[in-house]
């Protein structure tokens, strides 16, 4: 009797999807350990304050990646300036706790709003625009936030926001979660719904998808709006997390290009490309930062890892994992050929 | 073992060895102890690395000392120092990332700060979640130290004063200038720097013509003086940074604007401003935390002169150390001294030393009022003559006279 | 009335820089559809080219000039060729992260090699100017915008009225096209990026004169770029002219608006910029692709 003969493509893919079910597992149930319950059952420290900061980092720019996903993977509009959905949920929860003395909980329901409501007012003059012009707009807009925002004195202007201070590492990493699981739970609703055929179908081709009834300014904006309420909201768990916010540090124009980044090595378009590569590109670059005084030497690796990336894998790494396509030379050559000049 | 464990068991250790040394009337050389770690998250790279590494060769002119020591004394026992650093690579959220990790991973038991008001800003609610005692040196603005913060204490004078001492020796030049311009960046220590000069100016009879603050980092201020060119104000001050300071003083050259005084809070007192700028960086102000023309004399560590000395042997210079060094080295110098003076290693023991601290260093008095920050050592102001930094006031530390007006372009 | 006209001069002194910035990415964007996140690395390295040639050598600014594009050219050309080329049928974001991925290795080499100490070129002839009345003219500012216009002029001339100028557009207007009639696309795409290189470091040359050159200091000027080829359009030499006077007096006029801050003026020009693109996104005189 010959067995089946099972395609090494699926065995990877299985071997990845299991090996995630555990580690997410592991994340899920590890900060109990440190809880004053786990330890009074003996379990011993699984996680420290470093594993709170890394992880809760880590969660953020799961969020940040797929809701960049949503406009720009899945609708094919690729936006320069999330950054100013984030920075603007921050400040809502940031002015809100701070300047008027709400608590927090309830400033983090108007974070994603904010922006959201923003998203409306500038997704519909904005999204008539295709391609570098889309592009460039939205990073006009995320520049010009920031800087508005850093002269407000209402906000706090360059000096910034202040909250008070929360200790409480399991606190803000459950929520940062949570707004992940949302992130990626919204994603695959979005993808199972006519509404995602919709963004797909603007994506391959905007005109036939008018023809065949789409009302695409509705769905452009729409999927802008979500994508910016979600940005928003992890905005604004960022801001109590971090207790302080400026222009600096919460409309941080890298930011922009790190969830691209993200997104697009993950696998844009995708419902978990861009979590394993928020997962990953985070994690590297917090490996590559924190060796020592060499830093200039981990620049250059990062940039040299990237292009490499780009170069060979244009659809990012859950092409592979997905079972799209084999991990081999010639797959890797064809790409190269399919893509260059 | 924790730190606690590890302190008794060594202090248990060096009390035997004292004890089996013989019954002789001479005070114990100080034992061994366990290391200590001190930690630092500062911007190698990015854009202000040029700051950040002042601020780093300000800690490693202290550590080198300070192993030729053996280490730091706590009640009789000599514990070596291992200073980490890492790179924040200019990005304050990076900042506190590492600083956690310096804190976690790498067992830094003190921190000292990083460069910058948004990074100490950022740190500083590590530092107080965590309860790390951090003492800082380049972060100057006031909003940091208003917030109750327990754990964090700048020994460099606040952001408020930075300017208002050039107006203090204005007062007593003549003629006396009377109109004054106050261009400022739009960030946090900047804005600070300027809002204390509107407010201060008037009481010594002078006049603000002119307030504006400019994106941070403009490329190009001409536009901005050029509003100011036809107010004509006697004083010229700029609240920024390096590149700020460059830009402006090129600016005032290329549009003819003659004032009697420029002055401009950070940046004169680097050599790269006058590298840079070459004759025309003659006659400009700043106000300074330090020079090497002050006369404090210290209660510990080297005097003045042996640190310009000590600065310049290990970095090969040929000018003197800018004070973003000296602030960096009297940060480790107030941790050290607070330790001593605790007698324990114990952070919130260490805190509350750090709070009671007054002690004199050649960087000045380093006293924390109840905020944190050192409102006891006066900023002093220097003036770019000949190429060559003096020290021009307060009268007391002053080692040249200022040239006062500052010449035209045209004369020059 | 005076002090308005000497705002409006030195506007347009600094729309000078701004073309001479961005005449190299916009010839890269029109043509080749490439959007080059690591242009300000290049005008920086023209920069630290003329200071080392200065600092070390004596040799005056302007005459460093062809030096930097030299340079510069051949590093476009190698680049290109090497690596950008691998990904031009992919889709328009992989040629951003890779470009991105560019510049950050180019400026973390910079800080290596001249650490970030801060630098300027200041020559003696540096800050004497022209006086008409009340206004003055800066000699260094308005020789900028002088070989600003000479590098408009050279770039028109080379695009049309050259064989390789001809190359060039016909890439540019149909990539498959003009393969077909046998023109080494390989080459002049790597060529097309190493002239807006090339340009990149002249206008870099001309920067270290007016502000601080330090190896971040480049980033400004890919954002700056963005914004005169959104206002002036693609396409043409003239709407890059058009579109970096415009910036300049923008920005310079931007200080002075009236009930703001002069803060916001990066906040009006990146919000002019968004209007512009919203109702009239071939900007003053580009052609839409």
């Amino acid at each position: 009797m010959t067995k089946p003969f099972r395609p090494p493509a699926t065995a990877l893919r299985r071997l990845f999807l299991g090996g995630a079910a555990v580690v997410l597992l592991y994340v899920l149930l590890a900060p109990l350990s440190s809880t004053d319950a786990g330890q009074q059952l003996g379990l011993p420290f699984l996680t420290d304050r470093l594993w709170f900061r890394v992880a809760t980092t880590v969660a953020m720019f799961v969020v940040l990646a797929s809701a960049w996903n949503i406009i720009g993977g899945l609708t094919g509009y690729a936006s320069f300036g999330n950054v100013a959905f984030f920075g603007l949920g921050a400040y809502t929860t940031g002015v809100l706790v701070s300047l008027r003395q709400w608590p927090f909980v309830l400033a983090l329901l108007l974070a994603p709003v904010v922006p959201a409501l923003f998203a409306l007012v500038i997704g519909v003059p904005l999204l008539r625009l295709h391609g570098h012009y889309f592009a460039v707009a939205s990073l006009g807009v995320g520049v010009a936030v920031g800087e508005v925002v850093n002269n407000l004195q209402p906000l706090g202007a360059s000096t910034g926001l202040f909250l008070p201070i929360v200790r409480s590492n399991l606190l803000f990493f459950y929520l940062m979660l949570a707004a992940a699981a949302l992130a990626v739970l919204v994603t695959w609703v979005i993808l199972h719904t006519r509404f995602g055929y919709g963004l797909l179908a603007i994506r391959e081709n905007e005109e036939a998808a008018a023809v065949i009834g789409v009302n695409t300014t509705f769905y452009k904006v729409a999927a802008l709006m979500i994508a910016a309420a979600l940005t928003g909201l992890a905005g604004g768990i960022f801001a109590q997390w971090n207790t302080f916010i400026n222009q600096e540090n919460v409309f941080p124009i890298e930011y922009n290009v790190e969830m691209i980044l993200m997104a697009v090595l993950g696998g844009a378009g995708t419902l978990l490309g861009p979590v394993a590569g928020a997962v990953t590109l985070e994690l590297v670059i917090l490996r590559l930062a924190g060796g020592g005084a060499a830093a200039a030497y981990s620049q250059i690796g990062l940039g040299v890892l990237l292009a490499v990336t780009v170069i060979f894998l244009p659809r990012g790494v859950i092409d592979f994992f997905g079972g799209q396509s084999r991990l081999s030379l010639g797959a890797l050559r064809r790409s190269l050929r399919e893509t260059s000049v | 073992m924790d730190m606690k464990g590890k302190l008794l068991v060594t202090l248990v250790a060096s009390a035997m060895l004292a004890t089996a040394c013989g019954g002789a009337a001479t005070t114990p050389s100080p034992s061994i102890g366990s290391p200590l770690v001190i930690g630092s998250a500062i911007s190698l790279t990015g854009s202000q690395a040029k700051e950040g590494n002042l601020a780093k060769q300000g800690y490693d002119l202290w550590y080198d000392w300070i192993q030729a020591q053996g280490g730091i004394t706590v009640n009789g026992v000599k514990h070596p120092v291992t200073l980490i650093y890492e790179d924040d690579q200019s990005k304050p959220d990076l900042s506190a990332t590492l600083l956690e990790k310096l804190i976690t991973a790498e067992h830094a038991q003190f921190i000292l700060g990083p460069y910058g008001s948004a990074a100490t800003a950022t740190d500083a609610v590590i530092a107080e979640k965590d309860g790390i005692p951090m003492v800082e040196a380049n972060g100057a603005a006031q909003a940091i130290f208003s917030k109750g913060y327990k754990y964090t204490f700048g020994v460099l004078s606040p952001a408020n004063k930075y300017l208002t001492g050039v107006i203090d020796m204005a007062a007593t030049l003549s003629p006396k200038p009377t109109t004054v311009a106050m261009l400022s960046a739009n960030d946090n220590f900047s804005v600070e720097v300027a809002r204390a000069v509107v407010e201060y100016a008037p009481s010594k009879g002078m006049q603000v013509v002119f307030n504006k603050t400019y994106p941070a980092a403009a490329p190009d201020l001409s536009g901005l003086l050029s509003q100011v060119k036809p107010l004509n104000p006697d004083i010229i001050l700029n609240s920024g940074h390096l590149a700020e300071a460059i830009a402006i003083n090129k600016a005032a050259k290329d549009l003819n604007i003659n004032a009697k005084i420029f002055a401009y809070s950070v940046g004169p007192s680097t050599p790269d401003f006058v590298n840079a700028l070459g004759h025309d960086a003659n006659y400009v102000y700043d106000g300074s935390q330090w020079t090497p023309q002050v006369k404090y004399s210290p209660q510990f560590y080297l005097s003045v002169n042996q640190y310009v000395l000590a600065y310049k042997t290990k970095y090969s210079a040929t000018a003197a150390p800018d004070y973003h060094v000296a602030e960096s080295t009297a940060a480790c110098l107030a941790l050290q001294k607070a330790m001593e003076n605790a007698k324990s290693l114990d952070p919130a023991k260490v805190r509350d030393a750090l709070a009671s601290l007054d002690v004199m260093t050649f960087f000045g008095e380093i006293k924390f009022d109840s905020r944190g920050i050192n409102v006891f050592k006066p900023m002093v102001v220097e003036q770019i003559q000949g190429g060559v930094h003096y020290t021009v006031f307060p009268p007391n530390v002053a080692n040249g006279q200022p040239q006062y007006p500052t010449p035209s372009w045209s004369q020059r | 009335m005076s002090q308005l006209l000497q705002q409006l001069v030195l506007g347009l002194l600094l729309g000078g820089v701004y073309v001479s910035v961005a005449l190299g990415f916009s010839l890269v964007w029109g043509i080749l559809n490439i959007v080059n996140l690591a242009h300000g690395a290049f005008v920086i390295i023209g920069a630290y080219v003329t200071w080392v040639l200065f600092s070390r050598l004596g040799v005056d600014p302007f005459l460093s000039l062809p030096v930097d594009a030299v340079v510069l050219f051949a590093l476009g050309y190698g680049l290109q060729r090497g690596l950008i080329n691998r990904v031009i049928r992919a889709p328009l974001l992989f040629t951003f992260l890779l470009t991105f991925g560019i510049n950050l290795v180019i400026v973390s080499l910079l800080l290596l090699i001249f650490s970030p100490d801060f630098r300027s070129v200041t020559p003696s002839y540096s800050g004497s100017g022209l006086s008409l009345g009340s206004v003055t003219i800066p000699y260094i500012g308005l020789a900028r915008l002088g070989v600003a216009m000479l590098l408009a002029l050279v770039l028109w001339f080379v695009l049309n009225r050259t064989r390789i100028g001809a190359g060039i557009q016909a890439v540019g207007a149909d990539r498959d096209a003009a393969q077909l009639v046998g023109i080494d696309l390989r080459h002049v795409y790597a060529l097309t990026f190493a002239i807006g290189a090339a340009f990149a470091g002249v206008a870099g040359g001309l920067i270290g004169l007016q502000q601080s050159i330090t190896p971040t200091a480049g980033d400004p000027f890919t954002l700056q770029s963005f914004a005169v080829v959104i206002l002036g359009g693609l396409g043409r030499v003239s709407a890059t002219i058009a579109g970096g006077l415009l910036f300049g007096l923008i920005q310079v006029l931007g200080l002075n608006a009236p009930g703001l801050g002069a803060g916001y003026s990066n906040a009006i020009a990146f919000a002019v910029l968004v209007v512009v693109l919203a109702f009239r996104p071939q900007g003053l005189l580009g052609r839409l692709a």
